[in-house]
Parts: structure tokens; C-alpha cells; sequence
């Protein structure tokens, strides 16, 4: 279980990304982030893996203390949580399954993965995660020669690799066109379902956040101002969340598009 | 009816005057520095005009190379010795260079470990090979050891200072992805960073390894090693046309591997531009439009 | 369709031959250069307790600081790269317009101009002060020389880079006007690449104090023929002191350029 007590997290020079936030997160469940650029959505996913420390409160990962945690004890941490970029985040210059092995960097000894002599069990952990996002044939073609989409499902794959306890993507769909973007989303939610990963997702797009969600938490200046199901939700929430209109830049796909 | 000037020119804005007596404050300064300096290295008119007039009458008298003769003695071979000073010496400042870059740089080392290692590359890159064959010779006595040596030192400050920045040029994301996984700061700069400089830090390697040709070739003058002793002693006994031969043929070797090297710096930095480091916003446009269509998937 | 037929793995693939062949042949060559050149590993540690060390020290500040021994060659240094710096430069500009296709006036220009340059490229500098001191004497003169030729080189290189990538639009309507040549050229590209040539100027300046320090050693006069003597005289503790003096020249130089460079370009 996830918990936020009375996080804050203020960047040097004063900007104050999270006030006082307080979650609760179960595991299994699958939670959808929204609000503007700049709410603290980006804040919130990387102050739980500690890429971002938070300047007080405190932050548990099935009791594990995240605040304050040093070198060791925040990898092991770290290694538990796959996280799943905007950007893929890839080495673009080396293979598809070198990629998804980075997700094993943790329990790995640190020579092998340095001269890329990765032992047996660890490579059919990658090929099993790259089979499960269906890109396994792509295994040992350069990262860069993929597109968008199959990019992202090397990111998927790469933090299925680490078998973790939690997911976090930030924005994984921002760069997508929207037919990939709701197969990615769908990827993530079926790897929920089967896996029963905890999983977070940070989402621009509200009608993507309505399909896929199933919890829906809003944030506005870094505060939470909206936790509920996402049945629950209407215009009127996303209106009161963003603090304005909804215009066509918040909407994935305009009236008329496909839907899967 | 109005009270102020009013001319033919109002209207247009003066001038800008400082401009031009900054410039002529400029040149005044070069004419006199220079004169200054001429002055001080007893230049006169007559050593001025027959400068090049004696020159000419040496590379007159380089001609016909001696070929035979330095066949003979073995001047090839000294090319060649050249050659390999250079190779073993940027292999030298090529090994060390690189994991002391790792700790220079400004996005992956901290301050304390950074300011020390950049300042080592500025004073290493600050002493000439010369000069550090010199030092050596005495130590490890003449011989091309010594060159190898010097080079390889020098080398260290000139390769460490651009792998640094190269080193800091990079895409920051897959660093955070590894640290995301719980990877250690080794890992993070095994696939994070290294991946992304190995085409640029090579092909630096290559440069510097044309240069390093010639500096060793003059290191020989010195006793370090390769094919400037025979220059020197050539000219000593003022044999021009030998002196012709030896330059001849370091002229080659070295238009050689220049030409070699350039063309596999150039290889290996389009293999790389293949895959930009980040997919741009066209490539993705490119990729995406490919999911669209169904190709690739 | 959602039936997930999972594709086969697919097989990893080994390196071609060819990679094989070539990495054999580095190696191969890494090891007899290595022989040749009397790769001596254990040097790594003797060198450090070497005796000879002791005769470095202490400096004798008195003797390197003053002004007929030591300031007043290093006087001479920073003249002769004056000198060779103004040369050098001078010269390289007009060349490094012939050598462009951009800029040069017809093809012969620009073949001629590039050969020239890349023969004289290849001969190393010191060689450049040795020849030019047996044919004209000992001496500073020779190093300004020597150095003249050394900056030509490094600025053209450098130079003729900026001339390329220099933005061709005024050039071109420069060129539409129906003027000559040379004008076309002062109005249409040497504006542009002005600040980058004087900066790079400053730098070539700078490596022509380190490298006259070196050329003093082939007696091309400056501080180098100092260091020379004392080298042979083994008095290795004033050469320290005049390699520390010249070091921190160097540094305020390059200190003072850098800040002139940046308020260039």
C-alpha cells in the first residue's frame, strides 16, 4: 500500500510543487493523475521513487519509509517501482532487449551488467516482459529503429522486468498519436488486471483519463482537490480541477475519431 | 514661424561616432604592438626581404629527394616508428582519459570530485609533449618509449577535456531511467552515458591520433623516438637533398592517415546521426504515421 | 483481434566476420606497436622514485626571476607571437576565402589553395623552425617564421570552417549587384565571419605562446633556447622555475582572451 502524509515538496527557488498531500493507494489499484501542467502531477510520481525528495511529510511503500532513504536502501526501493516515461527514456543506440535488461540493473551483479554478460534467468525475465507487451520478435533490433508506440511498449517492458510492486507512468501516451495512445493505455491497464501491479499514471488527456481510469485523482497547485472513482466524475469535476473550461487541447480525440 | 533649427538634415539621426574611433584606437594599437615587436626581434628590411629568398634556395636544393640513400638508412622505418609512438600513445591517454572524464563532468560528478580532475586535465594539457619528453628522457632514458609516454600524458589532458564535454552534451532521460530502476551511479553511466558518447569520444580518439603522428615526428628531435632525428641530423651535415627524402615521406604518412582516419571519423559519426539520441519530433511524426498505416507493427 | 498468438523468439545475432577481422587487426597491431615502441609497463612505478626527481628542487626564484636571464627572453616569446599571430592570420584569411567554394573566385583557385594547404598541414610545426633556422640562422626571426607558417595552418583550418557555414544570402545579393569579385566578397561574407575570425585569432595567439616556448628548444629563439641551455647544463631546477613562470603567463593570457572573446561573439 501507497501512502502520502502531509507531503510537501518545494523546489529550490521557492516554487512549491505539492502542499500537503495525503493518499492512500491500495494495492492493485489502478490510478489515474490529472490537472494542468505545472499541478504537480510529475512532482507527485517522482517524489514517491525519490528522483524528486520530498521536503517534508512522509511517504510509505508497504510500510518503507521513501523520505530520507540513502543510496542503498533508495535503490532497493527504486527497484521495486517500474517507471515509464514521456520521452521512452531509451538507449536508443543499442538493442530492444539490452533496454529491457536495464530493468534488472538492481539484482544484477554490477561487472556482469557492465560487460553485458547477463545470466540466463535475468534474460528470460526481459524476453517474458517483452512477450507480455507483444514485441518480442522486435527483441535484438535497435531501440531507435522502433517507432512511438513500440518504443513505449520497451518502456513497459523494461520496468515489467524489474517485477515490480508498482507502476508509475509520467505522460506515457503525451508523445503518441491517439490510436497507439489507447493501445498503450490498454496495455497498462490489462498488465494491472493480470498482474495486479499497483499502477499511476499521469494523464493530459481527459477523455483518455474517463475511458481507462478507474480512480481519478486531481490535482491543482500541487494540491489534491479531487480523490473519488471515476464513475463519479463529470465536466463540472475536471472544470473545478483545472480551474477553467475544458477546451479541444485537453481532449485526446475529437468527436468523430475512432474509438477502439 | 518655428522657433527651433530647422535644416536640410532634420529628421535623420546622427551618427554613431564611437564606432569608428574605437576601431582606429584598434588598429593603432595592432600597428604599434607590431612595430614594437619588430623592433625587439631585430627584424630589419634587408633580413625581411632576403627571408624568403633564403628559404627558397634550401627547397631548390631539396631536389632530387635522396631517396636511395634514406631507403638505405632506414628512414622509412622510422616513419613508421613514428607511427606507432602515436598509436600506443593515444591508446594511453585514450584508456585513462575516458573513466577520469566520467568524474569531470558537471551532470554526473560531484563538485568536489569535478573541480579537482578538470583542473588536472588544464595543467596535463598546459605542458607541450616537448617539454615532457624532456622530463621523461632522463628517466626512462632516450628512445621511443619516451615519446610514447609524453604523448600519452599530453594526450590525457587534450581527450579528458573533450570527453567531458561531451559527456556533458548528452540527453539526460535514460539516465533518470536507470535510476529508476534502482541502478547504481556505475550503471547509470554504463548504459546511460556511455551509449550516447561512444560515436563522438571515438572519433575524438581518431583526431587526436592524426595529430599525435606529427608530434611524435617532432619528439624525435629530441631523441624520443621516430623520424625527427633524422631530420636533425640531416640538417646538421645541411644534406637537403636527404633532408628532401625525410620530408617527403612524413609528408605521406601523415596525408595517409589523415585521409584514413577522416574517412572512418566520418562513418562513425553518420552510424550514430542514424538514430538521433532522443527521437525529434519529426522521427516521431514518422514513427507514428508508420503505426497509422499498420507498417512496422 | 485479440487472441495473443506470442511471435517466436527470435535468435540473437552474433557479429559479422567482418567486425571480427577488424577488431583482430587493432589488436593485432596495438601488441607490435607496443613492442616496437619498448612499451615498458613497470615504468608506471619506478618512474616515481627516481632520483633525478631531487635535482628539480628547490627553484631558485632569484636567478628565474630576473630580467636578463629569463624576462627578457619571455619578452621575446610573446613578440615573435605577435608577430607570427598578425602573419599567420593575415595571410589565412584571404586563403581561406580561396579555399572555399563559396568564396573562391574560380575551381583552379580552390584546388590549388586546398593542396597547398593540406601539404603544408602535414609537415609537423617543429619541423616548419628547423628548416626555416638552418636557412635562415638561429633566432628569433627564424621562429617567427616557423610560427607564421604554424598559425597560417591552425587558422585556415579553423577559419575556412566558419567560411563554409557562413549564411549565403548576403553573399548572394551581394553578388546580384554585378560587382567584382573582391568587393562582393568584403560586403557579402566579411562582415559575417569578421567577429569569428578575430576570435579565433585571440586563440591562435594563444597557442603561439605555448608553442614558441617550444620552438626556442630548436634554438628558434624565445624562452625556449633558455630551457634548452639550462636543460643541457641539467640544471633542472631552474627549468622548473621557468616552466612555472611560463605556466602562469599562459594562464592570464588565456584568461584575458577568453573574456575579450566572449564579449566578441
Amino acid at each position: 500500500m501507497i501512502r502520502f502524509d502531509d507531503v510537501s515538496v518545494t523546489y529550490r527557488g521557492g516554487v512549491r510543487a505539492l502542499r500537503n498531500v495525503d493518499l492512500r493507494i491500495d494495492d492493485g489499484e489502478f490510478v489515474v493523475v490529472v490537472g494542468l501542467s505545472g499541478a504537480g502531477k510529475s512532482t507527485l510520481l517522482r517524489a514517491l521513487n525519490g528522483l524528486v525528495p520530498a521536503t517534508s511529510g512522509s511517504i510509505t511503500i508497504d510500510g518503507t519509509e521513501v523520505v530520507g532513504a540513502q543510496s542503498a536502501e533508495l535503490r532497493a526501493i527504486r527497484s521495486r517501482i517500474g517507471m515509464i516515461f514521456q520521452t521512452f527514456n531509451l538507449v536508443n543506440r543499442t538493442s530492444v532487449l539490452n533496454n529491457v535488461l536495464m530493468g534488472r540493473l538492481a539484482s544484477v551483479p554490477a561487472w556482469r551488467s557492465t560487460i553485458g554478460l547477463w545470466p540466463a534467468t535475468d534474460t528470460e525475465i526481459a524476453m517474458q516482459a517483452l512477450e507480455r507487451v507483444g514485441i518480442v520478435e522486435k527483441a535484438y533490433v535497435r531501440a531507435a529503429d522502433l517507432s512511438g508506440g513500440q518504443q513505449q511498449r520497451v518502456g513497459i517492458a523494461r520496468a515489467l522486468a524489474q517485477e515490480p510492486s508498482v507502476m508509475l507512468a509520467d505522460e506515457p501516451v503525451a508523445a503518441l498519436d491517439p490510436v497507439t495512445s489507447r493501445q498503450i493505455m490498454g496495455d497498462l491497464r490489462r498488465i494491472n488486471r493480470e498482474l495486479g501491479i499497483t499502477t499511476m499514471v499521469n494523464l493530459h488527456y481527459l477523455d483518455l483519463a474517463r475511458e481507462f481510469g478507474r480512480r481519478l485523482v486531481g490535482l491543482r497547485d500541487g494540491e489534491v482537490v479531487f480523490d473519488g472513482d471515476i464513475a463519479d466524475v463529470t465536466e463540472e469535476t475536471f472544470r473545478h480541477i483545472y480551474g477553467r473550461a475544458i477546451t479541444d487541447d485537453d481532449l485526446l480525440a475529437v468527436d468523430g475519431e475512432p474509438t477502439e | 514661424m518655428a522657433a527651433g533649427p530647422t535644416t536640410a538634415t532634420d529628421g535623420r539621426p546622427p551618427a554613431p561616432t564611437g564606432a569608428a574611433s574605437r576601431r582606429l584606437a584598434l588598429g593603432a594599437l595592432l600597428v604599434v604592438l607590431v612595430g614594437w615587436s619588430l623592433t625587439g626581434l631585430d627584424v630589419t628590411v634587408d633580413r625581411l626581404l632576403g627571408a624568403p629568398g633564403d628559404a627558397w634556395d634550401i627547397f631548390r636544393r631539396m631536389f632530387p629527394p635522396a631517396f636511395a640513400e634514406a631507403a638505405e638508412r632506414g628512414v622509412v622505418g622510422k616513419v613508421f616508428e613514428s607511427v606507432h609512438i602515436a598509436w600506443i600513445g593515444t591508446l594511453i591517454g585514450a584508456l585513462v582519459s575516458l573513466p577520469l572524464a566520467f568524474l569531470a563532468a558537471g551532470n554526473v560528478a560531484p563538485a568536489w570530485v569535478r573541480v579537482p580532475v578538470r583542473q588536472l586535465f588544464n595543467v596535463i594539457r598546459a605542458v607541450p609533449e616537448l617539454i615532457l619528453a624532456m622530463i621523461l628522457i632522463p628517466v626512462t632514458g632516450l628512445g621511443p618509449w619516451a615519446g610514447a609516454l609524453a604523448i600519452g600524458v599530453h594526450s590525457i589532458g587534450t581527450l579528458g577535456k573533450w570527453a567531458t564535454e561531451a559527456i556533458e552534451g548528452i540527453d539526460e532521460g535514460p539516465l533518470e531511467a536507470v535510476a529508476a530502476t534502482g541502478g547504481r551511479w556505475a550503471s547509470s553511466m554504463r548504459w546511460g552515458v556511455l551509449p550516447q558518447i561512444l560515436p563522438v569520444v571515438t572519433s575524438q580518439w581518431l583526431f587526436r591520433f592524426e595529430i599525435n603522428v606529427r608530434a611524435s615526428a617532432v619528439l624525435g628531435m629530441i631523441g624520443a623516438g621516430g623520424v625527427g632525428s633524422e631530420l636533425v641530423s640531416q640538417l646538421v651535415f645541411r644534406n637537403f637533398p636527404a633532408v628532401g627524402a625525410v620530408l617527403f615521406m612524413t609528408i605521406v604518412v601523415v596525408l595517409s592517415i589523415d585521409t584514413v582516419s577522416a574517412a572512418v571519423r566520418r562513418r562513425i559519426i553518420q552510424g550514430a546521426g542514424r538514430a538521433p539520441g532522443n527521437a525529434t519530433d519529426g522521427d516521431r511524426n514518422a514513427a507514428v504515421l508508420a503505426d497509422l498505416t499498420g507498417i512496422g507493427r | 483481434m485479440n487472441g495473443p498468438t506470442i511471435a517466436a523468439r527470435p535468435t540473437r545475432p552474433r557479429p559479422g566476420a567482418r567486425t571480427w577481422v577488424v577488431v583482430g587487426v587493432l589488436i593485432t597491431y596495438t601488441v607490435f606497436a607496443g613492442r616496437q615502441v619498448g612499451f615498458d609497463i613497470s615504468t608506471f612505478w619506478n618512474v616515481w622514485s627516481n632520483p633525478l626527481w631531487e635535482k628539480f628542487w628547490p627553484v631558485p626564484w632569484d636567478w628565474v626571476l630576473d630580467w636578463h636571464n629569463v624576462l627578457d627572453p619571455l619578452l621575446e616569446t610573446f613578440q615573435i607571437a605577435v608577430v607570427a599571430t598578425l602573419v599567420g592570420c593575415g595571410l589565412a584569411l584571404p586563403l581561406a576565402f580561396a579555399m572555399s567554394p563559396l568564396t573562391s573566385p574560380n575551381r583552379t583557385t580552390m584546388v590549388v589553395s586546398r593542396s597547398v594547404m593540406n601539404v603544408v598541414r602535414a609537415v609537423p610545426d617543429l619541423f616548419w623552425a628547423k628548416l626555416l633556422v638552418t636557412a635562415v640562422g638561429i633566432g628569433a626571426f627564424a621562429g617567427s617564421w616557423a610560427l607564421s607558417v604554424f598559425s597560417l595552418a591552425v587558422m585556415v583550418k579553423l577559419f575556412s570552417e566558419t567560411v563554409d557555414g557562413a549564411d549565403p544570402r548576403p553573399l548572394e545579393a551581394a553578388k546580384a549587384t554585378g560587382g567584382r569579385h573582391l568587393p562582393v566578397i568584403r560586403t557579402g561574407v566579411l562582415p559575417t565571419v569578421l567577429p569569428e575570425y578575430v576570435a579565433y585569432g585571440l586563440y591562435v595567439f594563444e597557442l603561439n605562446i605555448r608553442a614558441s616556448v617550444v620552438l626556442g628548444l630548436v634554438g628558434a629563439g624565445g624562452i625556449g633556447r633558455v630551457i634548452e641551455a639550462q636543460r643541457q647544463y641539467f640544471r633542472f631546477d631552474r627549468v622548473l622555475g621557468i616552466l612555472l613562470l611560463v605556466f602562469v603567463v599562459v594562464i592570464v593570457i588565456e584568461q584575458v582572451s577568453v573574456a575579450v572573446r566572449r564579449r566578441l561573439v
